[in-house]
């Protein structure tokens, strides 16, 4: 008997857990576990670099691929499940240290999260097509019922907005994937990949328009991404915080994974993508600018992101994907760090309207002061991690000598500047601040500082982790040595 | 009613939706019934099929479902368990919800109760049933756990002094659960299979198609089985139960 | 006289226009309807078409259920296993969703009177 170390611990410990979690609640180690279960997942998936640099790691399950289900751990889904686990530990240190309400304390808030990282690192892991299907239901129901966690009448209703808009989605996708077997008699995403181009043309589009309106829409792309701000202003902001840094960037790998393997060649989707990832960034940033909530304002400032990132992968060349994944990470980051920052303003203003944060550098110096360097991050200034990774994606479409997405990538930036620096100018403003909530303890905004620094760092030194994002990239565009590593041949 | 003018009858946009819906139908009727009638020509499915024997079990559907693609059943079984917590999580109580009409002087009369009480045993003898004979005939875990479940909101609704032990759901909800993946984990340190969900029992095939086989398949089941009822149980009952159930954030209170 | 019907191709044609017209009229519903069961029952009839069409088209006539009992010794001649395995798992998904919808819309009537999607609107500001 030994013990193994493999990529399905990223999934069985968490459900192990969260079925326990009686257990813990009579223990009171609820908040404990869930911070440290992410800690040990992240400290797992660090542990595994030196492994995956040299061969992505297959993990088959009762039988090998492609008769059955296999996990595959390479550069790019390392890098994901580690962000993942990354944010799972600062949301739940934050909900731990801070004086957060109790239902987000409660042991559905702890099953819910738990499994909602876990239900994306499968998404991320798993090669096989149907269980991404009933991963991307576990995220989905997790995020369903997390939206409406607060019970109040906002909550509810983002919430069902939510779960009809998230079933559609799963319907469609379901239908591609029940259309794929019935074409190819095939489930493993290798031997999908492999026999694909076999399809007869016409179905090959029907499978592909089902398959990107039901991703489109989980991945939050225009113009299927309608109901976004109404989820994000209704969800509390420590859950909003996991959806735009957790779920849609796992959403998003899903989308360019399947693409990138089912076509053999991704520049016949490549117009149609990067004009997806334009309009959505365009249209968002737009919108974004006349917001009078925060929760609005970041929302679509996380879809004009969003769409920045569809942008750079859909031209699938080396640098602007290894630039995008970069950037991913740097969102995931940027987003946490605003959202919580805006949990801690409600607490203390009971309202995040524009005109009710007033005076709020006054209130809350440190929380202004972390909202200043997050804006600045998102807007790419140096010396911050956003310059670095929006450079990349800049400098990738400049060698490939394109440079339109250049035009509009600046025009997103300075948009962003408007409406960033509109909220930053009512923040400083010489009125007194109207406080009515709780002030909140300093270690509230210890997660947060931890932040704020590696954001710091990876903008001063990327080069810690250039070399892990081209990894990463060839791992994504790398069809060939992907079938190569499951199939055995090379196609 | 006669005077209504016809085009308030008839919405535009009611027909326009129909013509929509129509219009798509028809393009997928046409691309299905030229390039999708053909059937399955070959698949994993056949050589999962060829290769059955090896798993011991009678039923196929099962092998398939708790060994080969155990991985999806365990994540399916976890989505039942977040929808479980889901309901538990709106109906707990706490709520400054209108009162809810509810008419609580109307009793089932006797001949319901009595009637309800002699088939509560019969259900659950046919429930444990399907749940253990999942890798020899039709049924098995999903299945017998939806039929024990059901005798119990039987009960529920039509026996008032029947109540479920919330805290004891809850525990066999866990303990199946975790049971599950344990047992997936045993699967993976042990030598002889080393893969998450292996079936490290020995199951000889001459064994095939008698109730003890089929190495782990049947006790996945059996806990798949009592996770499903436990799951199923405690959604009807929450849904049946509009006053304050016992409140899940009490503990949390606390810390 | 029937015998046409025993043809995989007029078998699965039958299968496919029943369930493709399921699916485009819960499509309808989707769309067409304001009240949240509607809107939830829709949903389902969509789910079901996509369940109907896989089991349909994966099965050809004359094949046996993949279960051995008396007389059938081998695992020859059968229904493709995997379709059924998958509509299993997709069943019990759709169930655990719809579950959570209703409770949700139950919640919703109840704090606020309303069933409607196009009456909410709690989060306009």
């Amino acid at each position: 008997m030994t013990l193994h170390f493999t990529p399905v611990w990223f999934i069985a410990v968490p459900l192990l857990l969260a079925f326990l979690s009686p257990l813990w609640v009579r223990l009171r180690l609820l908040m404990p576990i869930l911070l440290g279960a992410h800690v040990a997942l992240f400290a797992l998936a660090l542990s595994w670099i030196p492994t995956v640099r040299v061969a992505p790691l297959l993990e088959t399950i009762v039988i090998a691929p492609p008769l059955g289900i296999h996990l595959h751990l390479d550069a790019v889904s390392l890098l994901l499940v580690a962000l993942f686990n990354v944010a799972g530990a600062v949301v739940s240190a934050f909900l731990w240290l801070s004086h957060a309400e109790p239902h987000l304390r409660g042991r559905p808030a702890f099953i819910l999260i738990l499994l909602l990282i876990a239900g994306s690192s499968g998404m991320v892991l798993t090669g096989d097509i149907f269980n991404l299907y009933v991963f991307l239901e576990i995220v989905g129901v997790s995020a369903y019922a997390l939206t409406a966690l607060r019970r109040d009448k906002q909550a509810l209703e983002a919430g069902l907005k939510y779960l009809i808009v998230g079933s559609v989605a799963a319907i469609f996708i379901l239908f591609a994937i029940v259309l794929l077997y019935l074409q190819t008699g095939q489930l493993n995403l290798a031997a999908l990949a492999r026999d694909f181009g076999h399809i007869p043309a016409p179905m090959q589009a029907l499978i592909g328009l089902l398959m990107l309106i039901g991703l489109a829409i989980k991945a939050e792309l225009f113009p299927f991404n309608f109901w976004v701000p109404d989820i994000y202003r209704g969800a509390d902001p420590e859950i909003t915080a996991l959806f735009s840094g957790v779920l849609v960037k796992a959403f998003l790998f899903v989308l360019f994974h399947l693409v990138f393997l089912l076509l053999a060649d991704p520049a016949v989707a490549r117009t149609w993508l990067m004009a997806l990832g334009a309009t959505t960034m365009l249209v968002a940033e737009a919108v974004a600018l006349r917001q009078q909530d925060l929760r609005r304002m970041l929302a679509y400032s996380s879809l004009g992101q969003v769409g920045l990132i569809t942008l750079a992968l859909g031209f699938a060349s080396e640098a602007t994907t290894a630039g995008a994944l970069f950037h991913m990470v740097n969102h995931t980051l940027i987003k946490l760090l605003l959202f919580l920052l805006t949990a801690l303003m409600l607490r203390r203003f009971l309202s995040v309207r524009l005109a009710d944060l007033q005076g709020l550098g006054r209130a809350m110096p440190l929380a202004a002061g972390l909202f200043v360097l997050g804006a600045l991050a998102v807007l790419g200034l140096p010396p911050l991690s956003g310059f670095a990774s929006k450079l990349w994606i800049l400098k990738g479409f400049a060698e490939a000598q394109v440079f339109w997405p250049i035009a509009l990538i600046l025009l997103a930036a300075l948009l962003e500047a408007g409406y960033y620096f509109r909220w930053i100018k009512v923040f400083y403003a010489p009125e007194p601040p109207v406080t009515a909530g709780q002030a909140e303890g300093d270690w509230a905004y210890t997660p947060l500082l931890l932040i704020a620094g590696l954001l710091l760092l990876l903008g001063v030194a990327p080069f810690l982790l250039e070399d892990w994002f081209v990894q990463a990239a060839k791992a994504l565009l790398g069809r060939g040595a992907f079938l190569e590593s499951v199939l055995g041949v090379q196609p | 009613m006669s005077r209504v003018p016809l085009r308030k009858r008839f919405r535009v946009q009611t027909l326009l939706l129909i013509l929509l819906c129509g219009w798509l139908l028809m393009l997928h009727l046409t691309l299905l019934l030229n390039h999708g009638l053909d059937g399955l020509t070959t698949g994993v499915g056949d050589t999962l099929l060829a290769r059955n024997s090896e798993t011991a079990s009678a039923n196929a559907v099962t092998s398939v479902v708790v060994s080969y693609r155990g991985f999806d059943t365990l994540g399916e079984v976890t989505v039942l368990f977040l929808a479980a917590t889901g309901v538990g999580l709106l109906f707990a109580g706490g709520l400054t919800s209108s009162p809810v009409p509810r008419d609580r002087d109307s009793h089932p009369n006797e001949v319901m109760v009595t009637g309800t009480r002699l088939l509560f045993p019969t259900l659950l003898m046919l429930g444990v049933y399907v749940v253990l004979h999942g890798h020899l005939s039709p049924g098995g875990g999903f299945q017998g756990g939806v039929i024990v479940a059901t005798a119990f909101f039987l009960r529920m609704i039509a026996d008032p002094a029947f109540t479920l032990d919330h805290a004891r759901v809850d525990f066999y909800e866990s303990l199946s659960g975790s049971g599950f993946v344990l047992f997936g984990m045993l699967g993976l340190v042990l030598v002889s299979t080393a893969s998450f969900l292996g079936n490290f029992i020995p199951h000889p095939v001459a064994a095939m198609g008698q109730l003890v086989s089929a190495g782990v398949i049947p006790l996945i089941y059996l806990l798949v089985g009592i996770k499903v009822g436990a799951e199923v149980g405690a959604i009807f009952q929450d849904m049946l139960e509009p006053e304050p159930a016992p409140d899940h954030d009490h503990a949390a209170k606390e810390l | 006289m029937l015998e046409f019907l025993d043809s995989p191709r007029v078998f699965h044609g039958i299968y496919l226009l029943g369930s493709l017209m399921l699916f485009f009229i819960g499509l309808y519903g989707l769309l067409a309807k304001r009240h949240l069961l509607k809107i939830f029952v829709s949903i389902e009839i969509m789910e079901l078409a996509v369940y109907l069409i896989l089991i349909a088209l994966a099965t050809s006539p004359g094949e046996t259920a993949p279960i051995l009992s008396d007389g059938l010794l081998t695992f020859t001649g059968m229904a493709d296993p995997i379709p059924q395995a998958l509509t299993l798992t997709a069943i019990v998904i759709g169930v655990a969703v719809t579950a959570l919808g209703t409770s949700m819309a139950i919640q919703y009537h109840r704090l606020t009177g309303k069933v409607g999607v196009g009456e909410m609107t709690e989060l306009k500001d």
